[in-house]
């Protein structure tokens, strides 16, 4: 297209708009990583004995293990003795107990960022759950969550309130040893978000949990623990920004879904790490392990994410459809740019009766940015009647990005269906034409192009999250297609 | 790569052949020789752990270790079990345990201008010609079967046509295995120049019992140039069979594959196609497994230069206990804009103890092209089994009715009239009943 180059060329002029530091003094442990540190980490957490067992454990695994090579990624090699494994707001021995307490510093953060922590926000009925690097500095609606008989804490506070409940459920759907990123945040997780929903409950809001990086040189590995019991319902929402650093800093993160007879899970991402300047420089390296299990009849999950930032994500949020009946959905965008790689998708094991599962993989690449799709759709012997429709499409924008796709399908139930479609493509001209011929500007018309590209997975996120990803994929494609 | 792997027996027995090899005395080709064998010796077959084999597990081959076939071992074939295999109207070469068989090849009538030779030959005699071609098509060290090709092949089939040469018949080549035990492992190039156009038949048979056929064909289309290859596979029930057919396409020329993959215990097949400028190809398979067969296929289309299509359609349909694979992958460089890519995959599962798994890739570095590729795996329609039902047609019948046609969309592409018979002969054997006639249907 005629407006191309100079599309990109206002697109690499972009800068990231959440770009800010917080001045807070943190206490960090020196950079490295062996027994002792996590044994301290633990301490400082004032963790039970069994989850120092499992920590230890992990990173003994972790040491015999090798970075996974196979993704479509260009990474520079990580020193993993380099970064500092915990960093905590100075004031963690004495929490605030109220919003008055937190440093205003904080707040002022938390304000930039939209988080809604304070009284005119309470009443947009979201209760919050922010992790500030990586202590839990603050938690609304407490009460109104625990009047519903649901838990929703830090998991270092469910560690000490719940441990029975950590234990039965921590590393049941992601084993430690799962796979390299998996092992080393078992072993050094500083926190993250635990719920557990009771049976026949329909949890009376949207939970939602704000992440951020702060200080400099810290890696950040939350895990969260999501348990959907009998008959119950939740929907889960995660947010993240961070502040522009040289640094490359690394995320791992482990998300664990377990959903019972009935129940279901929603689970919305909208993923804004910085994503590395125009030159490929810096930028969050995020390597996340997403997975439910769907243990019980009829159960459902459903992943959505908005993937934006980050200079390279390696994610791919998987659906274990063990019960009969149960669905897994998928729906994904991923808009990448300048120097960013992407390699991101979904596994759906069927292995229970009558499982469905629908994958909708939307990825946008621009700049010099390479996107790719990989999913797996298996099907086991006795998943009879299964079901799966997959749909991924890439457009590409400009002429130096790369749009992948590496499906894998394996079935090996005869009564079951599997469709697999994907099409690559730039921004049709007759569209755009058609646009501009109407009177709409060419960037107005891409941007309708675009968002109409994206839609079908976009209305699959709650109200609020639409609107962010909206705005989202506004700014990642401002001046360049929106 | 794993340490396991580089042992493997069959250097040290197949180094004792070597100087009975043919091409020993042409220094280019010793030496590309000895560079694969010690690749080979170094990485042997290859293993589940390589991303491209994660399917097919070829131990089998290591552990079972096939004889070279020394020439005097050849087993004696007459022409008269030969004649269910060779296309009446065509010139025919025939490959006896990996070996050229020149008393029951038939090339008559060839144009002179046309090089049809054994390798063993034409190593010697168009060693220049071929040194230009060899290797050039496939890296002998793409995986451990190729390398093993270029280290030991004994005999093949190299096949020139000189520029704006159409050839009037068909050129069958037809390898056949006669005892339990032989590894055929054989080498053929083609060469089509300018505008020159031709039509390849290759026919794979074989003994009932294990053996091995290794064959690896490079092909080289110049400028304009229109090649059609039909191979069948129609390897004995116990054999192991590889199969590589590696492509590269001048500006303008065309490249038709139709691939059947019928029989063998363990068959793969690789197909992969280099495109320049606006050239096409047009990939089109059809793989039948029964019993504990396994059928992969591997297709690689890479879209080098601008304006080329790229059209592929594998069907495979899974009986018993069969496992069928299919991985196919399209490459668009940089450069090569206006790229039209359409890849196809469909299998029909009709047992419980069949299995699919296929794997389409894109890899995309060009923005102003149209790619899609797109997979289903399933059954018979239960509809159209209950309309057929109502009409008087028993169930089996009605599902052999389906399965046929769906496999018989592939069969239909053949364009030589004789081979199309033939081939769905084949099928209709496979699905009794399924050709019926009825009016009143």
């Amino acid at each position: 297209m005629s407006t191309s180059a100079q599309e990109i060329d206002s697109y690499i002029g972009q800068k990231y708009k959440d770009g800010f530091v917080t001045d807070v003094e943190v206490d960090t442990f020196p950079p490295g990583l062996d027994e002792q540190v996590i044994a301290k980490l633990s301490a400082i957490k004032g963790e039970p004995e069994f989850m120092l067992e499992y920590r230890l454990k992990a990173f003994r695994h972790w040491q015999t293990m090798t970075e996974p090579n196979w993704a479509q990624l260009n990474i520079e090699p990580i020193d993993y003795q380099s970064i500092s494994y915990y960093s905590a707001p100075k004031k963690d021995s004495d929490k605030p107990q109220s919003l008055d307490e937190i440093d205003p510093e904080l707040l002022e953060t938390y304000k930039k960022l939209g988080i809604p922590l304070d009284e005119q926000e309470r009443l947009a009925g979201v209760a919050v759950d922010a992790v500030f690097d990586s202590v839990s500095v603050a938690t609304t609606f407490k009460g109104k969550l625990k009047d519903a008989g649901v838990i929703f804490c830090p998991i270092s506070e469910a560690l000490q309130e719940y441990p029975d409940l950590v234990k039965q459920y921590l590393g049941t759907v992601v084993p430690s040893g799962d796979n390299f990123f998996a092992a080393l945040n078992a072993a050094v997780f500083t926190d993250g978000s635990f719920v557990y929903i009771p049976k026949g409950v329909r949890c009376p809001m949207e939970l939602s949990t704000y992440f951020r990086i702060n200080a400099a040189n810290t890696g950040q590995f939350e895990r969260t623990l999501i348990i959907a019991d009998e008959d119950s319902h939740v929907s889960y929402l995660e947010g993240c920004t961070a502040p522009m650093r040289d640094e490359n800093q690394l995320h791992a993160a482990v998300v664990e879904l377990v959903v019972m007879d009935n129940a279901e899970i929603k689970y919305s991402t909208v993923q804004n790490w910085y994503p590395g300047d125009e030159n490929g420089v810096g930028g969050i390296y995020n390597f996340v392990t997403k997975r439910a299990e769907c243990r019980g009849a009829n159960s459902k999950v459903s992943w959505t994410q908005v993937e934006t930032g980050s200079a390279i994500t390696w994610k791919y949020p998987s659906c274990v459809l063990l019960g009969d009946n149960s669905v897994g959905e998928f729906y994904s965008v991923a808009v990448t740019n300048n120097y960013q790689q992407a390699d991101t998708g979904t596994k759906m094991i069927h292995i229970g009766k009558n499982t469905r599962s629908t994958i909708i993989s939307k990825g946008i690449s621009a700049g010099r940015s390479q996107n790719t799709y990989r999913g797996l759709v298996k099907v086991a012997k006795n998943a009879t009647n299964a079901r799966n429709y997959t749909q991924c499409d890439s457009l590409l924008v400009g002429d130096k990005c790369g749009a992948h796709t590496f499906p894998y399908v394996e079935v090996k139930q005869p009564s079951a269906q599997v469709e697999h479609e994907a099409t690559t493509s730039k921004i049709s001209e007759d569209q755009l034409f058609f646009c501009q011929q109407r009177g709409i500007s060419a960037e107005d018309a891409v941007s309708m192009i675009v968002n109409g590209f994206c839609k079908s997975v976009f209305k699959e996120l709650p109200m609020e999250f639409a609107v962010e990803a909206q705005a989202l994929l506004g700014i990642s494609l401002e001046g360049s297609v929106g | 790569m794993s340490a396991v792997k580089t042992i493997s027996q069959y250097p040290t027995e197949y180094e004792k052949f070597s100087d009975a090899l043919p091409g020993q005395l042409v220094s280019w080709l010793r030496l590309l020789r000895q560079d694969a064998a010690q690749h080979f010796s170094a990485h042997g077959f290859p293993s589940l752990r390589e991303e491209e084999w994660r399917y097919t597990n070829v131990s089998a081959i290591e552990k079972k270790l096939f004889s070279p076939v020394a020439t005097s071992e050849i087993g004696a074939v007459d022409m008269d079990s030969l004649k269910q295999h060779l296309i009446a109207d065509a010139w025919s070469v025939v490959l006896v345990d990996g070996h050229y068989s020149a008393s029951l090849s038939n090339l008559d009538g060839i144009p002179e201008s046309v090089t049809v030779m054994n390798m063993a030959s034409a190593v010697e005699q168009r060693a220049d010609l071929l040194e230009k071609y060899f290797s050039q098509v496939v890296d002998s060290k793409e995986h451990g079967f190729v390398a093993f090709n270029t280290a030991w092949f004994s005999d093949g089939l190299f096949i020139h046509v000189p520029a704006k040469q159409v050839l009037a018949k068909p050129i069958q080549i037809l390898h056949i295995v006669t005892q339990a035990g032989f590894m055929a492992n054989t080498r053929d190039i083609i060469v089509l120049e300018e505008s020159a156009e031709a039509k390849v038949i290759e026919t794979y048979v074989g003994c009932d019992d294990a053996y091995c056929s290794a064959a690896v064909m490079e092909i080289a289309l110049e400028q304009n140039a229109d090649l059609t290859l039909y191979k069948l596979q129609m390897e004995g029930e116990k054999a192991y069979h590889f199969g590589g057919t590696y492509v590269k396409q001048a500006r303008d020329s065309r490249f038709t594959h139709h691939n059947f993959a019928f029989g063998g215990l363990l068959a793969r097949n690789d197909t992969h196609t280099d495109l320049g400028h606006a050239s096409a190809c047009d990939l089109n398979g059809l793989y039948l497994g029964v019993k504990r067969q396994h059928i992969d296929n591997h297709t690689r289309i890479n879209h080098l230069q601008p304006h080329a299509i790229s059209h592929e359609l594998y069907k495979g349909v899974l009986n018993q206990r069969a496992k069928g694979v299919f991985q196919g992958r399209v490459l668009v460089a940089e450069q090569a804009q206006k790229t039209d890519s359409m890849m196809n995959n469909r299998n029909l599962l009709l047992s419980d103890d069949a299995e699919a798994d296929t794997k389409p890739q894109l890899e995309i570095y060009a923005d102003d092209v149209k790619c899609a590729h797109g997979v289903t795996v399933g059954q018979l329609d239960e509809q159209s089994v209950f309309y057929l039902q109502s009409r008087c047609v028993d169930k089996q019948t009605a599902r052999n009715m389906l399965t046929f046609a769906f496999a018989n969309e592939m069969v239909g592409k053949i364009k030589l009239p004789e081979l199309h018979d033939r081939v769905l002969a084949q099928l209709l054997q496979r699905f009794p009943q399924a050709g019926i006639q009825q009016d009143w249907l």
